[in-house]
């Protein structure tokens, strides 16, 4: 439990950061799946919020640099593809600095980010839609 | 130190308390030597040597091998959705491969997996049949995560997370 956990926090606050200029370009189901997606990363990040309680975990700072500007609808889900990517990895990498509890929670959390990065590539139309070890940089 | 008493320790010597605890010594050490010359045979000659326990991930891969060969098979019996399948099914190989690999067993070859069969009529009904089957394998490499050691945790998890996903892809 050394820089794992408050990198995860760094990559949430960041996700949770991005998920707003996405929604906005997103409509319908989409816009939905982003306001879900948004949400489940305020639930993770209050999850560290509390797991990092006095440990001077790093504050939300007021803006996260975006991997591409978010002008439409395909930008929108190019970043939120790499959002969950980059979510994906910090929680990979926590892993190994958990057990039993914290171990359950890195686990749920790096399988909620590659399922809804498989859920953005559907909408993107990126092909194939799965990777075959999500959260692991590919080779 | 048992060399240098042979050597130096006279008749003399031998006869004073020192000296026939130095013999003692001596004989104990004969005794327990022939001890371990005598099991050490007994454990080679007589008793067949004990096989390694399997390892914790063993049935990871085993369930790794089979999924793929139940996608190869359904991407073969229903085409239009090998472009999902087939990343599947080579996933499933890369997990198959890699846990070979930390477990230091030899790789599975793909044609392990190529006598399985889908065996459903409808594409609806191949499809979910898999998603059971990854359901289940999910299921199970959460377990086998929580149990890994620190340094599987990684690859451990991504498999959970991986056959997760599968389950999504087959919506």
């Amino acid at each position: 439990m050394t820089g794992e956990l408050p990198a995860a926090l760094e990559a949430e606050y960041a996700a949770i950061f991005a998920y707003g200029p996405i929604g906005v370009k997103l409509t319908g189901g989409e816009q939905t799946a982003a306001r879900a997606a948004e949400a489940a990363h305020r639930t993770l990040r209050d999850a560290l919020v509390v797991a990092l309680q006095g440990t001077g975990l790093p504050p939300a700072r007021a803006a996260y640099a975006l991997p591409e500007p978010i002008v439409d609808r395909a930008s929108a889900l190019r970043v939120a593809i790499v959002v969950e990517e980059k979510a994906a990895a910090v929680w990979r990498a926590a892993l190994p600095a958990t057990v039993d509890t914290q171990r359950r929670q890195a686990l749920d959390a790096l399988t909620g980010c590659a399922v809804r990065a498989t859920r953005w590539r559907r909408y993107a139309k990126v092909d194939p839609i799965t990777v075959a070890f999500p959260g692991k940089a590919p080779a | 130190m048992v060399l240098t008493d042979l050597v130096h320790g006279g008749d003399e010597k031998d006869e004073t308390p020192n000296g026939v605890r130095r013999r003692a010594v001596l004989a104990l050490g004969a005794v327990v030597l022939a001890g371990a010359g005598a099991s050490g045979c007994g454990l080679l000659d007589h008793e067949p040597a004990e096989p390694p326990p399997p390892d914790p991930l063993q049935p990871l891969a085993d369930d790794a091998v089979r999924l793929a060969g139940l996608h190869r098979a359904a991407a073969s019996d229903f085409p239009e959705r090998a472009a999902v399948l087939t990343p599947i099914a080579e996933a499933h190989d890369a997990h198959a491969k890699e846990l070979a690999r930390v477990m230091a067993t030899a790789a599975p070859s793909p044609a392990a997996s190529a006598s399985a069969s889908a065996a459903a009529g409808s594409v609806e009904d191949a499809v979910e049949a898999l998603r059971v089957a990854e359901k289940a394998a999910y299921e199970s490499a959460v377990q086998a995560c929580l149990k890994a050691p620190n340094h599987r945790a990684a690859l451990v998890g991504s498999i959970a997370a991986a056959r997760a996903t599968h389950l999504e892809a087959l919506k």
